[in-house]
């Protein structure tokens, strides 16, 4: 195998920030803005500013993946990425590490703070075991997200891994609250990983590391960009 | 070119933090309140460190703002970023946990040891005796400041991303009897909270912060783009009408009434406020650049030392003021006491451990 070319790959991440910076920019306002409705310190501005939290970071990472990979399919700069010198590998490490940086850290703080928020208020401790499990599964909604686009050139299908995976929170909350041995703990004082809680988080992060190797090996096996 | 006004001005803003919270143990206003409250109090404390509180830290905002706009004109936006986490970041993510850990520890000291406890120090000790204490929401005690600009270098950079170029003229365009008219949209950030404001210590950021702090920064970017702005400003008039309102401001203070369930200032505080804040903050920048626009050997050294003594001074000086607590000396002697001790031993650690180091590329 062709060692990697990291220069070109560092230049493709920054190509790619370049074409985000001014959505992400808008993120981060809006980002802000939902972590003040949260200092507000009212019932009313938690729950706006959690669920403004949630939409920005569905919304950064649906952006991302669409910015960096499908609106380069449609305007046809895949042409122009494929006469530098660079492997199907390269440019799939490149579209990974960008992607990964941009949903990281908004995911990131977005999960430390809503941890710190739980824990440092009077809402029930068990909470943060719930919120988990949420960020687990949009953690995972990305990979899949990411990974469709990254194999699959069709912008129907990609649109439709996007807010399939990303709106699936929706019964995917509606089932957790089924589950009587997790919203037990939800409502509860003591973070307690029993379990389901622990087989539903393994089976997330199984799910994400596994499509993104997946996919990683998939291009690995490239010759040829098509 | 070094800007020597600049560098001197935020050396004594820095000093001055020193001399704010010292005072605090002796004002009447927060004795239930602040931990360090001491018996020995005064009410010339109060009308000294208020009128202070009120452009201290505008004054830090501004030129922050000014020194921002300046950096991503010499090196970039990332070289902004990059210098900033060297200076900012880096010493807040370092810091703040040996801080919070030795505030904390001494508080817990005094209220087992001192024989007259302030009301916080009473309350320390009763909490402590619960069997399951609830624990407090982490805080970035003093180190605000930093996380603060954190989040206005991060807002800069946004609003540089989507703001058009002409938007950045517009305070170009303004003319200067705009500076009469912009305190009135800084009062309801005042009003949303109590006077004196606090002091936004929580890791959730607060709108009247942002909006307050977050207007002094966005000035000091636009005073750089148009330098010379306000130079033409006569510093003693602006002071002059800062003092008059001030002494209306404290006047309206002792005779305001606030809901507990719900703090906030009358807008009759928050409008002066917003104006004493302004006009002192203005004050400040065009005297420091008449006056005080030249090199000297002990403000530099006291400009190289001041950040350090802005991190390290809280502790230092919470411990000192425990330590004064149980004795029966006028107040100002002991304000003397702890502001000295304080100082000495921050610059005593800046020329042991910063000054000569590598340390000082973060904090020297």
């Amino acid at each position: 195998m062709n060692s990697l070319n990291i220069p070109v790959i560092k230049r493709l991440i920054a190509k790619d920030w370049l074409l985000f910076q001014k959505q992400l920019a808008a993120h981060v306002l809006a980002g802000a803005f939902a972590l003040c409705l949260l200092g507000l310190a009212k019932p009313w501005a938690f729950y706006l500013g959690s669920l403004l939290l949630i939409i920005v970071l569905v919304a950064a990472s649906c952006f991302s993946i669409s910015t960096s990979l499908v609106n380069e399919r449609r305007d046809q700069t895949l042409a122009f990425v494929m006469s530098l010198p660079i492997s199907p590998l390269d440019f799939y490490l490149s579209k990974l590490a960008g992607n990964l940086i941009t949903f990281a850290v908004p995911f990131l703080v977005l999960a430390v703070g809503t941890i710190a928020v739980i824990l440092f208020t009077p809402l029930p401790d068990g909470l943060v075991v719930y919120s988990m499990l949420l960020f687990g599964h949009i953690l995972a909604a990305f990979c899949v997200s990411l990974s469709v686009a990254m194999a699959v050139e069709s912008e129907g299908w990609n649109i439709f891994a996007m807010i399939s995976s990303m709106v699936m929170i929706n019964p995917f909350i509606m089932g957790l609250g089924q589950i009587e041995s997790i919203s037990a703990i939800a409502r509860g004082p003591d973070i307690i990983f029993n379990a389901p809680v622990i087989a539903i988080l393994a089976a997330q992060l199984v799910l994400s590391v596994a499509l993104l190797c997946l996919t990683g090996w998939a291009h690995c096996r490239k010759t040829a960009f098509y | 070119m070094r800007l020597h006004y600049l560098d001197n001005l935020r050396a004594l803003a820095m000093l001055a933090g020193v001399l704010f919270h010292a005072a605090l143990a002796y004002s009447p206003l927060i004795h239930p309140y602040w931990p360090p409250a001491d018996r020995s109090q005064s009410q010339l404390v109060d009308i000294f460190a208020w009128f202070l509180h009120l452009f201290r830290m505008p004054l830090f905002f501004m030129i922050a703002g000014y020194f921002a706009a300046e950096l991503i004109e010499r090196r970039g936006m990332l070289g902004l970023m990059r210098n900033r986490a060297r200076r900012i970041l880096i010493p807040f993510a370092v810091l703040l946990v040996p801080i919070v850990m030795s505030l904390s520890w001494s508080t817990q000291w005094a209220a087992a040891n001192v024989q007259h406890p302030s009301p916080v120090l009473q309350w320390v000790a009763q909490f402590s005796l619960q069997a399951n204490p609830p624990q407090l929401p982490p805080s970035t005690s003093h180190l605000w400041f930093l996380y603060y600009l954190l989040w206005f270098y991060v807002l800069l950079w946004a609003m540089r991303s989507l703001l058009p170029e002409t938007v950045w003229r517009l305070p170009e365009r303004l003319p200067r009897w705009w500076i009469c008219v912009a305190p009135m949209l800084l009062s309801p950030a005042l009003a949303s909270v109590v006077a004196p404001h606090p002091a936004p210590e929580s890791f959730l950021p607060q709108f009247w912060a942002f909006a307050f702090f977050g207007s002094f920064f966005a000035f000091g970017t636009a005073v750089y783009r148009r330098r010379g702005w306000i130079d033409a400003l006569s510093p003693i008039w602006l002071a002059s009408i800062g003092v008059l309102l001030y002494g209306l401001w404290f006047a309206l203070l002792r005779h305001a009434t606030i809901d507990p369930s719900n703090p906030r200032a009358p807008w009759s505080l928050a409008i002066l406020g917003a104006y004493i804040s302004v006009l002192m903050t203005l004050a400040c920048w065009v005297a420091g650049r008449r006056w005080l626009n030249a090199q000297s050997r002990v403000m530099r050294y006291l400009a190289g030392g001041s950040y350090w003594t802005y991190l390290l001074h809280l502790p230092l000086l919470f411990l000192a003021q425990y330590l004064l607590m149980d004795l029966s000396w006028h107040w100002s002697l002991k304000f003397a006491i702890a502001v000295f001790a304080t100082l000495l031993l921050s610059y005593l650690s800046y020329e042991l451990l910063i000054r000569r180091t590598e340390l000082r590329r973060f904090v020297g």
